[in-house]
């Protein structure tokens, strides 16, 4: 008896950990994310504020706002670096 | 290609009596960007040929006939230019006429319908009360209030403790009239004053309420009518006119182009100077047409200065496949004059991108009849390149899809067991790639994560370093060689050192030495050219070789909203019934919303890896537009 729960609280142990690993990589994409919007957000506006003077600034506008999706882009690199 | 069209600064002097077949030339080539002439000691500017104000007055007048026809812009067939000017000046008055007439029309109706609701509105509240509203003025011994209490309040009971000697209707709005003797008329304004009264104006019109009403909903209804049969009359001008007016606006917008010509021209006494941006290979049929034309009175020169590269204006030299990408350099930045233009690089690298990260033959096949579609019905500049774009796109698309075997996100060959959308079909192994997965044919990408990643920063440093070899070029034929090896070169050797630690690193080669060796050269050489803020900027080389990691990854989340819509519609499906159509709804509608998605994520990601990690290497772009002179004609031919 006492075996059958050694063995099953290691399975148990090692379904935790994979769990574990994907809720860590869950929260790599999805806080690097909620960064990256929270960067794009203010620039985004500003953005849009600017190439409705000026329609000229559309790509440097575009620019601008995509810069900080490098953040989540690290985010999702690195959750891939944990699930492999 | 790779290069914007070269260009000569040019000048035509000539005698003032040979002007206006100078301009009819140089209209016809559509060469000539004309250079403004400010003003200056000698010279002055030129004055407007004869006939230009008159042309602008009929321009005008055209111009605010079109407004209120609201004619837009159709293709329609080319009208003959010779035989429209010749009947413009007659049809136009005829026009002028026709369309006069119904402007007055319609403001008068205009205006009679808004006198309408306007006494509607005033005689709409008193609705309901059987009295005739000449009798409610003009008595010396009655006053009488008109208007509204606070709900709940009864007026007859409060007059009570006045008098008795009252008239009191209320009609079906909650407005009344009252009528009380004048002694009392100070007592009833304090009972209302207490009950909120507000006032309301007695209209000073005779007959009941409810007769005038009825009176005045036929009239608005007539000229309603009226203003309906105007509106069917306008459009069968429109019908009539529209390709006069269009075409005679067109016809109009030259000739007050070239009348009004001289105004940027330096003249003097009698002569006149054109300074002006013609591109080299066209000059010599310039100056043959324009000394054909004006019996060689006109001397056309290369002016043979130096010149800055900011006043040279720029139009691209692309061939005719590479030009709809010309839309996407122009939303960034027109290239300067000495600048390599990366429009034929876009063109390769931007459909690559896109159909990389897409890669599904039925989003491919899809957008591609879209925008076959949409390219045969919607015309103009604009649409056609982002039309013509997308087709690039979509075909790359189709190439990566048969690649990865991928349909609306169902894999087509079969994966351990799992078979594909095709029957039989089994996915073949062909050779290790890394981290112990196995390369096959067709590529699963969500089973090859690791090799793709690897593979997508590879691109990534290929894409680069094209950008800092461009860049090397550009410093290069600016600021000469030492200060292109230092600021682009040593980004290249700053590269290698990184690879060379990291190799060191897994063990690869044997020492780290010849890595952190050449490292800290290349970031001698970064400060040496770009200064101290380069340390700051060493670290955007990862940052900028990660960013390419999105073509898997932007991929990857369009195959999870697929797999998504099929896993659920396929549910719905199984469970048989009524739940069929739920499926086929969730699969049109998810697929759908996937379809948008897949114009917009891939195609921004895509645009993006241009702009920011390509184009910073060694774009500044900012040259003006070639505006030659002349125009294209739309709606007339010669």
């Amino acid at each position: 008896m006492t075996i059958d729960i050694a063995a099953a609280s290691i399975e148990q142990l090692a379904a935790n950990q994979t769990g574990l690993i994907a809720i860590g990589a869950g929260l790599a994409v999805g806080l690097a994310g909620l960064g990256s919007g929270l960067a794009e957000k203010d620039i985004g506006s500003a953005a849009v504020g600017a190439f409705t003077e000026k329609e000229e600034l559309f790509g440097k506008g575009l620019i601008m706002t995509v810069i900080p999706e490098t953040i989540v882009i690290f985010g999702f690199v690195i959750a891939i670096m944990m699930l492999l | 290609m790779l290069k914007p069209k070269q260009m000569s600064k040019v000048l035509l002097t000539g005698h003032k009596d040979v002007l206006e077949p100078t301009i009819e030339a140089l209209h016809d080539l559509h060469a000539l960007h004309i250079e403004e002439y400010v003003g200056g000691d000698y010279f002055h500017i030129g004055t407007p040929l004869t006939g230009a104000e008159d042309d602008s007055k009929k321009l005008l007048k055209l111009r605010s006939i079109a407004s209120f026809l609201g004619i837009k812009k159709p293709y329609t067939r080319p009208i003959n230019a010779h035989q429209l000017s010749s009947e413009l000046e007659g049809k136009l008055e005829t026009l002028g006429g026709v369309v006069s007439g119904k402007l007055e029309r319609k403001s008068q109706i205009e205006t009679d319908l808004k006198d309408v609701q306007t006494g509607m509105h005033e005689i709409e509240a008193f609705s309901g009360i059987p009295v005739d509203f000449d009798l409610c003025r003009g008595y010396n011994t009655l006053h009488v209030f008109a208007g509204t209490v606070m709900k709940g309040a009864d007026v007859r009971a409060g007059l009570t403790g006045i008098t008795d000697e009252y008239q009191f209707f209320t009609g079906n709005t909650g407005v009344f009239i009252l009528a009380v003797p004048v002694q009392y008329r100070e007592q009833v304004t304090d009972l209302l004053a207490e009950y909120e009264f507000g006032e309301v104006k007695i209209p000073a019109i005779s007959g009941t309420p409810d007769d005038l009403i009825s009176e005045l909903k036929g009239k608005q209804d007539t000229l309603t009518k009226d203003i309906e049969s105007l509106y069917s009359e306008i459009d069968s001008v429109k019908a009539e006119y529209e390709d006069f007016i269009l075409a005679s606006e067109e016809l109009l917008s030259i000739e007050t182009q070239k009348k009004e010509a001289p105004l940027v021209f330096a003249t003097s006494e009698h002569t006149f100077a054109i300074d002006g941006w013609i591109p080299d290979d066209e000059f010599e049929t310039v100056r043959s047409k324009v000394e054909e034309a004006t019996g060689n009175r006109v001397y056309a020169t290369v002016v043979e200065e130096p010149v800055e590269e900011a006043s040279v204006p720029i139009e691209y030299d692309n061939p005719k496949i590479v030009k709809p990408m010309e839309a996407v350099m122009n939303l960034y930045a027109r290239p300067k004059y000495r600048e390599i233009d990366p429009t034929a690089l876009v063109f390769i690298a931007f459909p690559l991108f896109y159909g990389m990260i897409l890669g599904d033959i039925g989003y491919g096949l899809i957008l591609l009849g879209i925008s076959l579609y949409g390219r045969s019905k919607l015309h103009g500049e604009g649409w056609n390149s982002l039309f013509t774009i997308l087709i690039y796109c979509n075909i790359v698309t189709l190439i990566f899809g048969i690649l990865y075997a991928e349909f609306l996100g169902f894999p087509l060959a079969g994966l351990h067991g799992h078979p594909g959308l095709i029957p039989g079909w089994d996915t073949i192994p062909l050779f290790a790639g890394l981290g112990g997965e196995m390369i096959t044919y067709p590529i699963h990408r969500t089973h090859l994560v690791t090799t793709l990643l690897v593979l997508t920063l590879l691109i990534g440093v290929i894409h680069i370093n094209i950008g800092l070899i461009a860049g090397f070029r550009n410093v290069l034929a600016k600021h000469g060689m030492k200060a292109a090896v230092l600021e682009k070169i040593a980004w290249i050797v700053l590269q290698v050192g990184i690879f060379l630690l990291l190799f060191g690193m897994m063990g690869v080669v044997p020492s780290m030495l010849p890595g952190a060796v050449i490292f800290v050269l290349a970031v001698i050489m970064l400060v040496a050219g770009e200064g101290g803020t380069a340390i700051i900027e060493i670290p955007s080389v990862l940052s900028n070789i990660l960013s390419y990691s999105r073509l898997l990854a932007v991929g990857l989340s369009s195959i999870g909203i697929a797999t998504a819509v099929n896993i659920m519609s396929g549910m719905m499906f199984e469970s048989g019934g009524l739940f069929i159509i739920v499926a086929a709804i969730i699969f049109i509608l998810g697929h759908g919303l996937n379809t948008a998605l897949s114009v917009i994520a891939p195609g921004l990601h895509a645009l993006r890896l241009q702009y920011v990690e390509f184009f910073t290497k060694f774009y500044e772009g900012g040259g003006r537009i070639y505006n030659p002179f002349g125009y294209k004609r739309i709606y007339t031919e010669e």
